[in-house]
């Protein structure tokens, strides 16, 4: 038996385990790294089974090629060639903003940098981006506007320090299990719990207080604590004055926020926000937890703007135990963000507008670079249903089931001209490619991969690929060198070099020194020890910025015809679109069928039964999928996981754009039920 | 020193022919089964076999036919999930894998000149008619066979032919009931829950024994129906216990019920075993 | 029969062991912990804490091939190992839980697959002084093959079974005055006491429902427990069908999981939480103490370090004891 210690693929809490194999050289099994700092001996099962889609029969395993309408097998350089020659036949004809890259939150650090060099040097455009769009982009922009840096200020041991937790809009004990864990942990030694979330998750049943708002009115209950607190005068009035600036306009818009009015939005009563706010005011230590809730709305960022406001409020910022704790959903895709496979940044959120920045990428590189910023995935998206993007090459990503409104996606996908996928099974999108190129996965190659606390860490080869496959950083640098540009890397720690010699925060981290635990980013220099929390003394940007929001309305709320709200999110033993879960053993016999949570209520009302098939439609799509009656959704509210192609929640779901981080509204529209 | 290459192991399949299928109900089919070496499965009623079919692992199933019927041996399946559903596509011919047979199986020492209360639900019929079969091949063995069978409807009643030859056998009472019928059915037969078919029984309660198969929902209420008939001694109630199975052989641990496992301490149980265990009935 | 052995006759032993065996021996892994490794192919780590993955598993692994089956349905069995294996480096609670797992496997009808690789195997014991920091291991006794006992200056053999005895022949025999005086210190551990006062509370059935509720809530459902706990044995079976061959395997499996014991038509015998997590610890102290006349927890400790909320057995005993005792 080998054992080769790596990183778990699945969630950002970044746990390590090692990856059992035999002789033979497969995966027999994972044993949880005893000793590492948030892996501790512990993993979620979904980690306990990372080994299981390793070897499956459906791996990709030869690059395929569409011919007369069907993707046949090809060899590498026939497939690379094609894939090379088409993009640049459309980029020549139709301008280079014409293609999107679609980068992906599953590959390491060092391919996400490459594919947006690969975009910006190789092809000329800056239409990059990845799944971050779907989850925390509204995390970024609006903590980048409020803190300077759009990532977690705190450490995951933040949470044995802290005096009280308040969780809003995260499902922690089951999409990131190892960080509800310790969440649980501080409430056994004595720490507060402050839920809201409209579901009855497990971490509510703990929680000293429970708050049930309406899905999307996120902003008006964070406002109306707000205004009580400072009501209440259990502000920090030092650290407002000393760290902040615009408190005066801030505090001018929350007036509005009296706990009636908020109750009214929300459908909570007026004492429960009163008591929300002089809970969580009255601790000295607080974390604020929150993820999709939060952000997956057509008001994201402005949710995230009232976080910040809190936060700041309360002076729980910069020290251990308090912060803005955003949990970043994919083990990477703090990572890929850090690496710039964003429309509007180089690594380390180096703006390509800004004109020093380009020189310096353009000198490196050795080409000139495209100043204007490029599409996000979802405008990408409906650029390509309208014909304006041509060309799309993705990257270990399945838009078809993961992006909101999937008949539109569908349009999208088959409208384009060319499309190439890299993936490591035959997904729903590779269904429409043109090229599909087999990848290794995250057990078949080496890679630094960035988890939610900032922790950059290894993963290591433990298996050989499937077949002809290939790692994702080699796949691109064919094509960076058909397009003629730097391609000849050893491996992935040479590519960290130039990554740690492009970017300020990566500047201190190689391989060599990612061995044992990994290093917290900001990591400036050799001999820096890493940043477990962010802010101490100033904020990345200086001041912290109060940022005054106002309460808007989801875009499509329930009405006479759909009169239920459509709540979307995942479950805790599959993983996102499946492609991994469904074939994992266990984790597949565990939810096999797409469901539907339904209130009990609301099922009698509609004679609806348990395990029942049942249709759902929105104006969108229909889908159909077994109904689960539970207590878990408040009355009103339904609540389908995306993970399931054969009920797909994206097929209901709004694709209304948050005006500034263009996420959509994965959390709320408005559907139909009955019984089939 | 090496170890002794084995070619089969426990959980190695043997091949059955496919020789004729059956639709009983519109969920349930009954299928006709030979080993391929041409021996017999040398089983006895109450006992099971684990199906196998590539690439969906194993499903238990009775065996619905007697022993004292040779040369082949019957399995009467509902389409339940992916290995049923697989099963039911099967036309004759086909080859499947079988394990077993596995299982204790009903206590024949003890039924033996006693007057016996046959009673099933639903799929429960299955694994009883093999033992039915047996006391319509064996009938002086026993005093006196009784049989009750309910089903939610008239379309669910499984082998009807069987039922109806059985109900003209003048060695068996047997009655069924429909917990409900549809208004436009043209079923004639009884309706209402099985228990009170048991109602109206008469017998000497000392020198009776039930044998009770059905859904989980049943046992409480017949069980309380029969100790009120006066069968509250030991070993006068027998009935069997179904749960998720994947070895047969008791170390996977999924039929594990406390300490005792229904796959080699059952299926088939005296009541008086598992009465007093959470989660048995 | 006794023997001694000095420090470098070890290493001598465990040449020869490794000709005729497939070796296995406590190996140093980078972040610090230990865990059983092929001799040679790592940094030896003979003493230290109790060894990260448990060792049975490479009687009973996490997942194993069972069985293939061809298109024509011929079935093929996996290829034997060429060697027996020897496990080296085992302390009286891995030995305990092999024994445990033996008898399991064993009992009529054996399990061959199980019995496959435990046939002819080789099971070495490493006690006294070779605990975290030199802490002192109690002495294994019969479990196992042979043992060596460190103490302050070597190792003293002790062989249980034949091959133990051939393999301890060439080196000197030791007085037994030594043995004796190791022996004096193997008390019983507290851990036992705790089990069994624990089990007497649950045959008793002084644990409301309640309480099972109350640890259910805190459980993720990682199902780290089972799957660390050396006496687990639960497993399911899965297929996968490759270029026409079915793979029948077996992986390890969870009783809390909601599917353990769901059946086709959605009825669940553990279909809550409260439920499977008394039965996690039920069927140790009480279900194996019916079955097998002893308590199923060897008291390794595994599932406590591993539980992420902090509810393995010893943390739920400690509980009920506090609450209900
Ligand atoms: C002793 C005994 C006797 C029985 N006798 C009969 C009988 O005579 N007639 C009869 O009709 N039924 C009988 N049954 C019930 C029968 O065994 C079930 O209906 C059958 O196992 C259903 O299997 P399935 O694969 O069709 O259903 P599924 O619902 O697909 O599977 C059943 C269970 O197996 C697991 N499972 C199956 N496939 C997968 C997969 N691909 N991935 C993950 N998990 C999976 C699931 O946990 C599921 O709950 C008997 C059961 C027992 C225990
Ligand atoms: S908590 Fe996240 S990182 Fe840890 S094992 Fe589970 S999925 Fe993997
Ligand atoms: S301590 Fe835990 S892991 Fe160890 S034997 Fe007991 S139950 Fe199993
Ligand atoms: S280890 Fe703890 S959290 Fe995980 S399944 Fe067991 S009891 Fe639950
Ligand atoms: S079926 Fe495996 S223990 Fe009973």
């Amino acid at each position: 038996m080998t054992a080769t210690l790596t990183t778990c693929p699945y969630c950002g809490t970044g746990c390590n385990f090692y990856l059992l194999s035999d002789d033979d050289g497969r995966l027999t099994g994972v044993e949880p790294a005893g000793q590492h700092p948030t892996t501790r001996g512990q993993l979620c099962v979904k980690g306990w089974n990372a080994h299981a889609f390793v070897d499956h029969p459906d791996r990709l395993a030869v690059p395929q090629i569409r011919r007369d309408g069907e993707l046949q097998s090809a060899d590498w350089q026939q497939a690379l060639d094609l894939v090379h020659d088409q993009l640049q036949a459309i980029a020549e004809k139709h301008g280079p903003d014409s293609l999107m890259f679609l980068s992906s939150a599953k590959v390491s650090n060092e391919e996400n940098y490459l594919l947006q060099k690969l975009a910006r040097a190789g092809y000329g455009t800056n239409n990059i981006d990845h799944c971050a769009r779907l989850c925390h982009s509204s995390t970024v922009t609006g903590l980048v506007e409020t803190l300077g840096s759009g990532a977690m200020t705190n450490s995951l041991s933040c949470f044995d320090e802290t005096e009280l937790v308040f969780v809003i809009g995260s499902n922690t004990t089951e999409q990131h299990p190892l960080i509800g864990s310790r969440i649980l942990q501080a409430k056994q030694r004595g720490a507060k719990l402050l839920v809201a979330d409209s579901r009855k998750i497990r971490l509510a049943k703990h929680a000293d207080l429970h708050l049930r708002q309406q899905n999307g009115s996120d902003v008006a209950l964070l406002s109306g604590m707000m205004r009580q607190i400072l009501r209440d005068g259990l502000e920090d009035r030092d650290f407002i004055a000393q760290r902040c600036e615009n408190f005066a306009a801030f505090a001018e818009k929350l007036e509005s926020y009296t706990p009636e009015y908020v109750a009214g939005i929300t459908g909570l009563e007026p004492e429960q926000v009163i008591a929300a706010a002089r809970l969580y005011a009255e601790a000295d230590r607080a974390m604020i937890v929150y993820a999709m809730g939060i952000t997956q709305h057509s008001h994201g960022v402005d949710n995230v703007r009232a976080i910040s406001n809190l936060a700041l409020l309360t002076g729980n910022l910069g020290k251990p135990g308090s912060g803005v704790n955003p949990l970043r959903g994919q083990n990477n895709v703090q990572g890929a963000c850090d690496m710039g496979a964003l429309p509007d940044v180089y690594s380390g959120y180096q703006n390509v507008a800004d004109p020093e920045a380009r020189k310096k990428f353009s000198t490196a590189w050795g080409c000139e670079l495209p100043e204007t910023k490029g599409l996000m995935s979802t405008h990408a998206i409906e650029a390509a249903a309208t014909g304006e993007v041509r060309g799309m090459l993705i990257l270990g990503e399945n838009p078809m089931l993961s992006d909101a409104n999937q008949g539109m996606v569908k349009k999208a996908l088959e409208r384009l001209d060319f499309l190439a996928v890299i993936d490591i099974f035959p997904t729903e999108t590779a269904a429409f490619a043109d090229v599909v190129l087999p990848a290794s996965c995250y057990a078949e190659k080496d890679g630094s991969f960035t988890s939610t606390e900032r922790r950059v860490q290894l993963g290591r080869k433990a298996a050989e690929p499937p077949g002809l496959a290939r790692t994702d950083w080699q796949i691109i640098c064919e094509l960076l060198q058909r397009c003629g540009l730097k391609s000849d890397y050893q491996n992935p720690a040479e590519i960290m070099a130039e990554i740690a010699a492009l970017t300020p925060s990566y500047g201190g981290i190689s391989h060599d020194r990612l061995q044992g635990h990994g290093l917290q980013w900001p990591c400036p220099d050799k001999t820096h020890p890493g940043t477990p929390i962010l802010h101490i003394d100033r904020c990345t940007r200086g001041k912290a910025r109060f940022s005054p929001v106002d309460y808007r309305a989801p875009h499509e709320l329930p009405d006479r015809d759909f009169p239920f709200l459509l709540n979307t999110g995942r479950s805790y033993f599959h993983w996102h679109t499946g492609s991994m879960t469904r074939r994992s053993h266990l984790l597949d016999r565990e939810e096999r069928f797409a469901f539907v949570e339904i209130n009990p209520d609301d099922a009698s009302q509609l004679a609806i039964f348990a395990r029942q098939q049942v249709r759902i439609s929105s104006l969108r799509g229909s889908i159909t999928c077994r109904a689960l009656v539970s207590e878990k959704v408040p009355a009103g509210q339904v609540f389908i996981p995306f993970h399931f192609t054969e009920g797909a929640a994206n097929a209901l779901t709004n694709n209304a754009l948050d005006p500034e981080s263009g996420i959509p509204e994965f959390k709320v529209c408005a559907v139909r039920i009955e019984p089939c | 020193m090496t170890a002794v290459v084995a070619k089969t192991s426990i959980y190695t399949p043997r091949s059955c022919r496919l020789l004729t299928v059956e639709q009983l109900t519109p969920q349930e089919k009954l299928f006709r089964l030979q080993l391929l070496d041409g021996s017999e499965l040398q089983h006895q009623p109450g006992q099971f076999v684990q199906v196998s079919l590539p690439g969906l692992t194993e499903a238990p199933i009775s065996i619905a036919s007697s022993p004292t019927r040779t040369g082949d041996f019957e399995l009467g399946v509902r389409k339940a999930g992916s290995l049923t559903s697989a099963l039911h596509s099967l036309q004759p011919g086909a080859q499947i894998g079988i394990r077993g047979p596995f299982g204790r199986p009903f206590q024949m020492e003890s039924l033996r000149g006693k007057q016996l209360l046959l009673i099933a639900g639903g799929c429960g019929l299955a694994p009883l008619r093999s033992l039915i079969q047996y006391c319509q091949d064996c009938r002086d063995q026993f005093a006196s066979v009784q049989i009750f069978y309910g089903a939610r409807s008239p379309q669910d009643l499984m082998f009807r032919r069987d039922l109806d030859s059985w109900q003209i056998d003048d060695n068996f009472s047997c009655r069924y009931t429909v917990d409900n019928k549809p208004a436009d059915s043209c079923f004639d037969g009884e309706t209402g829950l099985i228990t009170e078919l048991l109602n109206e029984v008469v017998l000497q309660p000392e020198n009776s024994c039930a044998v009770v198969v059905g859904p989980p929902t049943m046992y409480r209420p017949v069980i309380a129906e029969l100790r009120r008939l006066g069968l509250t001694s030991e070993k006068q109630i027998m009935l069997s216990l179904e749960r998720q199975m994947r070895c047969g052989i008791g170390k996977c641990g999924h039929c594990s019920i406390e300490h005792l496992t229904c796959c080699c301490d059952g299926p088939i149980f005296w009541l008086e075993e598992v009465e007093h265990l959470r989660g048995a009935l | 029969m006794l023997k001694s052995l000095k420090r470098e006759d070890l290493l001598r032993l465990l040449e020869t062991l490794a000709e005729q065996y497939d070796l296995q021996v406590p190996l140093k892994l980078p972040d610090g912990t230990r865990q059983l490794g092929r001799y040679g192919s790592g940094e030896l780590s003979l003493c230290g804490p109790l060894l990260q993955r448990k060792p049975t598993s490479l009687l009973f692994p996490q997942a194993e091939l069972l069985l293939s089956i061809n298109p024509d349905g011929s079935v093929e069995q996996p290829h034997p190992a060429e060697k027996p294996l020897a496990l080296f480096g085992l302390e009286r609670s891995d030995l305990a839980a092999i024994a445990f797992l033996d008898r399991f496997f064993l009992c009529e009808p054996a399990d061959d697959i199980y019995q496959g690789k435990r046939e002819n195997s080789l099971l070495i014991g490493l006690t006294g002084f070779a605990g975290e920091n030199s802490a002192y291991l109690p002495p294994a006794g019969e479990n196992c093959d042979l043992e060596l006992i460190a103490t302050a200056d070597g190792w003293l053999g002790c062989a249980y079974s034949a091959a133990g005895k051939t393999l301890l022949a060439p080196f000197p025999d030791s007085e037994a005055k030594e043995r004796t005086e190791i022996d004096q210190r193997a008390a019983e551990p507290k851990t036992d006491s705790l089990l069994k006062a624990a089990s007497r509370l649950l045959r008793e059935d002084k644990v409301p429902d309640a309480f099972w509720q109350e640890i259910a809530d805190r459980c993720i459902l990682c199902t780290g427990c089972n799957l660390v706990c050396p006496t687990c044995s639960c497993f399911c079976v899965q297929d996968r069908i490759r270029d026409g061959k079915t793979e029948r395997s077996r992986v390890w499996d969870s009783c809390q999981l909601d599917a353990f014991m769901r059946e086709a038509s959605g009825h669940n015998p553990l279909g809550t939480e409260a439920l499977r997590t008394r039965r996690r610890i039920h069927h140790k102290l009480v279900a194996d103490v019916e079955r097998w006349g002893e308590i199923g927890c060897i008291a390794c400790g595994r599932c406590d370090r591993t539980c992420p909320t902090g509810i393995g057995m010893f943390a739920v005993v400690e509980e009920m004891i506090n609450q209900f005792g």
